[in-house]
């Protein structure tokens, strides 16, 4: 069900209104995975060693950790998994511009050689 | 009276039939032209911090004074980058209780995710005064300067969001945040979390990848 902006609702009406609201918790838990993920990221600091990101596995790792937290404060957070898909397009659209003329920009000046 | 009070759909008829409602708006894409604006907004910022990120990646081995393994504290940034991760749930349990019409919590999430990121802020301003100290001015290498200028650009951003989350408690306090203008903390929130979001990269590609 949408309601629309122009619709005045009542104050009242609303106060307290939904208190069995499971949303919170999912922001909880969501929270809770981030701090995990946030702590396996220092690991690879304090435990540079551990097979799971030694030597030339800790920057994959690394991008790995940062992408999952980065898309669940998107997709969780920020909404987008509930929002409407323009919003999810036009955040993409900057966000694959950007990472198109930096990886050219990286490229010309032989970031990998 | 009660018959208007209840033949009008409510954000809370909404959200006891979806589980997560939104106001639809009256425009072409039943978004409201702020929270498209703020989402065309932050998907420019990306390429702003982009830039800046990319500058960082290609002067971070510096030709004179200390190296980012020899000044970075990583315990200590880590704790900072959780203070401003749990600044993200707080704000995002302030939207959810303006939507429930719970103006009083509502503040309280919004007051505490202020003062994570005041806490994250001073953090900052510790870290670089150390740096300092150590030798690393803003113009010491060319790793400094590009340094300074991506995460004191981040932390622009954060200090104009705590002045926007401070902004919203005192309107909220006169009585201009009805559950109806919820958008206006949801969109807030945007900001709030994007930061959140480019943090999250930082910390990462800076801080924790070794030179």
């Amino acid at each position: 069900m949408t309601i629309t902006s122009h619709d005045d609702v009542p104050t009242t009406v609303l106060d307290g209104a939904v208190k069995d609201y499971s949303r919170d918790k999912v922001y909880v838990l969501t929270a809770i995975f981030l701090a995990v993920l946030t702590i396996i990221e220092v690991f690879t600091y304090t435990a540079p060693d551990f097979p799971l990101w030694a030597e030339e596995l800790l920057i994959p790792v690394l991008m790995i950790l940062m992408a999952v937290k980065l898309f669940t404060i998107l997709y969780i957070f920020m909404h987008l998994k509930f929002d409407k898909p323009i919003l999810t397009r036009i955040f993409y659209s900057g966000l694959i511009l950007a990472m198109f003329v930096y990886i050219v920009m990286l490229a010309t000046f032989r970031f990998w050689f | 009276m009660a018959e208007t009070l209840t033949s009008r759909p409510t954000l809370a008829d909404a959200d006891a039939h979806q589980a997560h409602a939104h106001i639809e708006a009256d425009t072409n894409t039943g978004i409201s032209n702020t929270k498209l604006g703020m989402w065309l907004f932050l998907a420019s910022e990306c390429l702003l911090f982009g830039g800046l990120i990319t500058t960082y990646l290609l002067y971070r081995r510096p030709l004179e004074g200390p190296t980012p393994d020899e000044i970075f504290d990583i315990p200590f940034t880590s704790t900072s980058s959780f203070v401003l991760l749990m600044s993200s749930l707080t704000m995002v349990l302030a939207v959810s209780a303006i939507e429930r019409g719970e103006h009083q919590r509502m503040r309280v999430w919004l007051g505490a995710t202020a003062v994570l990121g005041a806490t994250f802020m001073a953090g900052q301003i510790y870290e670089f005064t150390v740096f300092v100290r150590e030798g690393l001015g803003f113009t010491t290498s060319r790793f400094s300067s590009a340094f300074y200028t991506l995460t004191g650009f981040h932390g622009i951003h954060v200090t104009v969001g705590i002045i926007m989350l401070v902004s919203l408690v005192l309107l909220s306090l006169r009585g201009k945040i009805p559950e109806h203008k919820a958008e206006t903390v949801e969109i807030v929130g945007l900001y709030w979390h994007f930061v959140d979001v480019v943090w999250v990269v930082i910390f990462a590609v800076v801080y924790l990848i070794p030179t």
